[in-house]
């Protein structure tokens, strides 16, 4: 077509610096953060995660408006390049940089998805560690009813999410295997007829598992989730069960189970515990030899412990030397060309390295809790998470929303949940607000009311905040130092978002 | 390889496009005879014209004549020519070809330093659409691939979503491949409009030549091109649009190509493929030789890097127009035969190359310049 | 008149002119200090802030210690400083970015530039049915 605007310009070649589009050289800066890595490098990370690393004083430069544009020609482009600074006011692609913002928020596209149901409190186990269970044939008190299933299942499709997630947990799951069965063909039925997706998880210890309840696992399609500690001398110390080994019927449960249902469709979660701590290596070998893909080496849980400023402090330095150690094993077997990851570096790296996210509920902002995750206690309480209702059962209810006879929207968008919203987002916390790894990082008003007295947290002395920013810092100091290490993290991160 | 070629015409009025044929019996009102030496009798049905070698012909029934054609030689039974009043032949499908293309436009609103086919400013949408839009319902249902070129196929504004429609209901079982600087779809309503044609065998491929502004718009010698290029992107990923993003290896290109792998992966994951093109050594690249030429040898380190860390995140990666003995071993599997069977060549001392088979070669015009690196495989 | 950062009777004092530090940023600094010092912020004169740093008093520490801290605290308070010049410069586009983040496209940009050719194409022309 032919109509105005005709351009004038010649087909004459013109120069490079014709180009320029800003030739005063003024620039605007973009939202981004900054934190010294060491004393020669320092990291910015704009607000969709990518981050650059520079040589000591540069952030100083940039802010103060001491870049060169012709001298720091590299550097002045990967900082328009990467949104750190604009020519312009409003950049030319805010609309590009909004939509990788929206996509690393997605997460909150559809709310809830998770929904716990503790079907039974009860369990055969006695671990030091837990303080939640009850050894006790008293079913009418310690398990869930059949009607608050029914109630449970009613919220749980009130949720706009299109896939949501059952998932069973105890005590153990598995002394009430009648009522999860009554509560997968009530929510299977459901989900047909309104064309949800449905997840169903049994969390179980395996010390029950045998072939008539795989078959049902089998024929509904249901996954199990078992945990592992470790080697038997680590698994049997922190998982006391009397007269017989733990580990030896986790192990034995997790072959039959894998023999019946497939390989993949058994997962096994590690605690990590005061005698974990002494084995990093071990537990990593354990996993890798009965053949997972990858290992959740997970923060010791405060729960039930008091764990508090100076004593948090130093547990998490235990810890990280654990994972430090635990990562370094993970990384040979990568360097012989296994594939096994470590699964909390995988949700780190998926926020350092790729423009998507993976919602995580204490590592997400607003966090998981309500958004991601909703619990239905045996006994009718609804909680935001599973950390909450072990709170619960040391008498402190702070993160009950609410009972099951309670209206969708009183538990969801009720007077705690906004006083929970209040600070769930790390964007808006002291400390976090200005923190390089916010967007890598995420809020936990659980974990900071259960370790410091108060939803909102204290970062100086947080075990959270302490633990998140040395994993993080290592990563990327890993991936820096060794582009073996890169290639192998890229990997990781890739798998979590395909 | 031949594609026009010219005789003297009667009868001839504005441009007629038709099969061509050798044999009279498969002719009909949409094809010409073909005819390479004398012939007494024309069949006695109605069919478009004739095409001749014959130095004299004597018009018999009032009919479309070209003769005098030096060679018809290039022409295949099913293979679509224009013929025009100025007795112009040319090729427009050939039936024994999987690079056909139509050529949309000459118009061009960039201005790339490397350019093969540079632009024309003269309003040449008509003409071509209107032959398009002839030849589209003669090429066959079972044709797999039709490239649209340009030029710039967009600036053809609302025929160009003729153009595409009539495609689609002509050809639904054909894949289509537009090459556009994608410009013009940074505003959206070009976007939205593509969409809602939800033409699923409709793949865009669209260059991006760097991750910073000032080198592409160089590159492409326009302004602004490259923020209008990456907006085009995302409204085109908002409608759901098949992506591929291409880009030319030359000396510009080659200083920040990794980061542009980066920025491709973080910005732009939706692409569905990512090509990386040696240098064609036609049209502009010539007089821009000493701004673009680096010996593809030389910049295989950053090519590894961006080919191995995009096809590392899981995109589908290819390297085009490169001959296997330049490229590390490693990189073999994103290679691809590439180069249209019209302009594909060799050296002489590939003739004796065991991987001969399948190396895509060279561009015809780029056996005048190329790697110093080429040598045959012994073994 | 001139103040002289210094180390005196266990405590760390640090003058920051007022007309270069924001008073934001003295305090964001600060928090990072709080579960180990007490922390005091006051005016040394009308464009001089006074800073200081007392450890609580479990944490005692030595005089190389007062030293480091003294630096460290110079450091933090030019990278808090810093810090809070981004935020502060950068609210509006961040607030616009989040604005759009959440919408559906309906408060685009007008792309820049132009995309004509030499021959001439009003893409605004094309149209949207």
């Amino acid at each position: 077509m032919i109509d105005a605007i005709p351009d004038k310009i010649s087909r004459k070649f013109k120069e490079k610096d014709q180009f320029d589009l800003n030739r005063n050289s003024q620039y605007y800066l973009l939202p981004f953060r900054f934190h010294r890595l060491t004393d020669e490098k320092e990291i910015i990370v704009n607000e969709v995660g990518d981050y650059l690393i520079l040589s000591n004083g540069t952030f100083e430069s940039i802010v103060k408006r001491k870049l060169d544009k012709e001298k720091d020609k590299d550097l002045y482009g990967d900082l328009i390049a990467n949104f750190f600074i604009s020519e312009e006011l409003i950049p030319p692609l805010i609309d590009v940089l909004a939509t990788r913002y929206r996509t690393k928020k997605l997460f909150l596209n559809y709310f809830t998805g998770l929904h716990i149901f503790v079907i039974s409190l009860r369990c055969e186990h006695t671990c030091h560690y837990c303080q939640v269970s009850r050894v006790t044939q008293n079913r009418d008190l310690y398990d869930m009813s059949l009607s608050n299933i029914d109630k449970g299942i009613d919220i749980m499709f009130k949720s706009p999410n299109p896939h949501v997630t059952m998932e069973f947990q105890g005590g153990e799951a598995l002394l009430a295997f009648d009522h999860i069965k009554y509560a997968v063909e009530k929510a299977e039925q459901i989900a047909i007829e309104i064309g949800k997706g449905l997840t169903k998880v049994i969390c179980t210890n395996l010390a029950l598992i045998n072939e008539e309840i795989l078959e049902y696992c089998k024929e509904h399609d249901i996954l199990i989730s078992t945990s592992l500690d470790g080697p038997k001398y680590v698994h049997d110390k922190n998982r006391n069960k009397p007269n017989a080994s733990s580990y030896e019927l986790a192990i034995k449960g997790i072959e039959l189970s894998r023999k019946l249902l497939g390989h993949d469709r058994v997962s096994a979660l590690m605690t990590t515990t005061k005698l974990s701590l002494d084995y990093p290596t071990e537990i990593v070998e354990e996993y890798f030899n009965l053949g997972f893909q990858g290992i959740f080496l997970r923060n010791i849980s405060p729960y039930g412990f008091a764990l508090r400023t100076d004593t948090s402090k130093y547990e998490t330095e235990k810890f990280l030397a654990f994972y430090k150690k635990a990562l370094d094993r993970i990384l040979e077997y990568n360097f012989s060309g296994y594939h096994f990851t470590e699964d909390l570096a995988k949700i780190f790296l998926t926020k350092i390295l790729t423009p998507f996210n993976v919602g995580f509920v204490d590592l997400q902002s607003p966090a998981g809790l309500i958004n991601g995750v909703i619990v239905f206690n045996y006994d009718g309480g609804v909680y935001a998470t599973d950390e909450s209702r072990m709170l619960a059962e040391q008498k402190d209810y702070t993160f009950k929303l609410g009972t099951l006879n309670d209206d969708y929207n009183d538990l969801f968008f009720g007077r705690k949940a906004q006083e929970i919203a209040q600070l769930w987002a790390n964007e808006a916390l002291t400390g976090c607000s200005e923190c390089a790894f916010q967007q890598y990082c995420g809020a936990d008003p659980v974990h900071n009311h259960a370790t410091q007295g108060d939803m909102y947290g204290y970062r100086p002395n947080s075990d959270f905040c302490q633990k998140n920013m040395e994993i993080i810092r290592y990563l990327i100091e890993l991936m820096e130092s060794d582009s073996r290490i890169k290639r192998i993290f890229e990997s990781w991160a890739k798998t979590a978002t395909h | 390889m031949l594609l026009r070629t010219k005789g003297k015409p009667i009868n001839i009025e504005g441009h007629l496009v038709g099969k061509v044929t050798r044999n009279p019996d498969l002719l009909d009102e949409n094809s010409f005879l073909l005819i390479d030496s004398f012939v007494s009798e024309l069949p006695s049905k109605n069919f478009m014209g004739v095409l001749s070698r014959q130095d004299e012909y004597e018009v018999k029934n009032g009919e479309n004549v070209v003769f005098k054609i030096p060679t018809l030689d290039h022409l295949t039974d099913g293979d679509i020519v224009s013929v025009g009043n100025d007795g112009n032949i040319n090729t427009l499908y050939r039936v024994n070809s999987f690079h056909n293309t139509l050529l949309a436009t000459e118009r061009c609103n960039s201005n790339c330093l490397m350019c093969s086919q540079p632009p024309r400013d003269k309003n040449d949408i008509p003409i071509h659409y209107q032959i398009h839009k002839k030849l589209i319902p003669l090429i066959p249902k079972d044709c797999f691939e039709l490239g649209i070129s340009g030029g710039e196929p967009t600036l053809m504004g609302n025929l160009f979503f003729d153009l595409l429609s009539q495609i689609k209901a002509e050809l639904p079982e054909t894949e289509i491949h537009v090459l556009t600087n994608g410009r013009t779809f940074a505003w959206n309503h070009m976007a939205e409009r593509l969409g809602e044609l939800d033409y699923r065998r409709l793949m865009l491929g669209i260059p991006v030549y760097a991750d910073y502004y000032q080198v592409h718009d160089y590159i492409v010698q326009a302004e602004n091109a490259f923020y209008q290029t990456i907006l085009g992107l995302h409204n085109l990923a908002r409608y759901n649009q098949r992506l591929e993003v291409r880009v030319v290896l030359h000396k510009q290109s080659i200083p920040r190509l990794t980061r542009l792998a980066k920025y491709i992966y973080k910005n732009l994951p939706f692409v569905e493929h990512v090509t990386f093109m040696g240098l064609e050594f036609v049209g502009y690249a010539p007089h821009n030789i000493d701004k673009l030429w680096i010996d593809p040898f030389d910049y295989q380190n950053e090519l590894g890097e961006a080919v191995e860390f995009l096809a590392g995140q899981g995109m589908h990666v290819s390297i085009y127009n490169t001959p296997l003995c330049i490229l590390p071993e490693n990189l073999w599997k994103y290679a691809r035969k590439s180069i249209s069977d019209w302009k594909n060549d060799y050296l002489p001392e590939c003739a004796t190359c065991t991987k001969l088979g399948e190396c895509g070669g060279l561009f015809t015009w780029n056996l005048k310049k190329h790697s110093k690196h080429i040598h045959p495989f012994t073994s | 008149m001139q103040f002289q950062n210094e180390i005196k009777s266990n405590e760390v004092i640090v003058f920051a002119d007022a007309s270069l530090y924001s008073k934001d940023s003295i305090f964001k600094c600060l928090y990072w200090y709080g579960d180990k010092f007490h922390t005091n912020v006051s005016f040394a004169d009308s464009g001089t802030y006074r800073v200081s740093l007392k450890p609580i008093s479990t944490n005692q520490l030595s005089n190389l210690e007062l030293e480091l801290l003294l630096q460290k605290l110079e450091r933090d308070l030019i990278d808090f400083n810093l810090r809070d010049i981004v935020t502060k410069e950068t609210q509006n586009v961040r607030d616009l970015l989040i604005a759009k983040a959440f919408s559906n496209g309906e408060f685009d940009e007008m792309p820049p530039g132009n995309v004509s050719d030499p021959v001439g194409f009003n893409v605004n022309k094309v149209a949207n049915d």
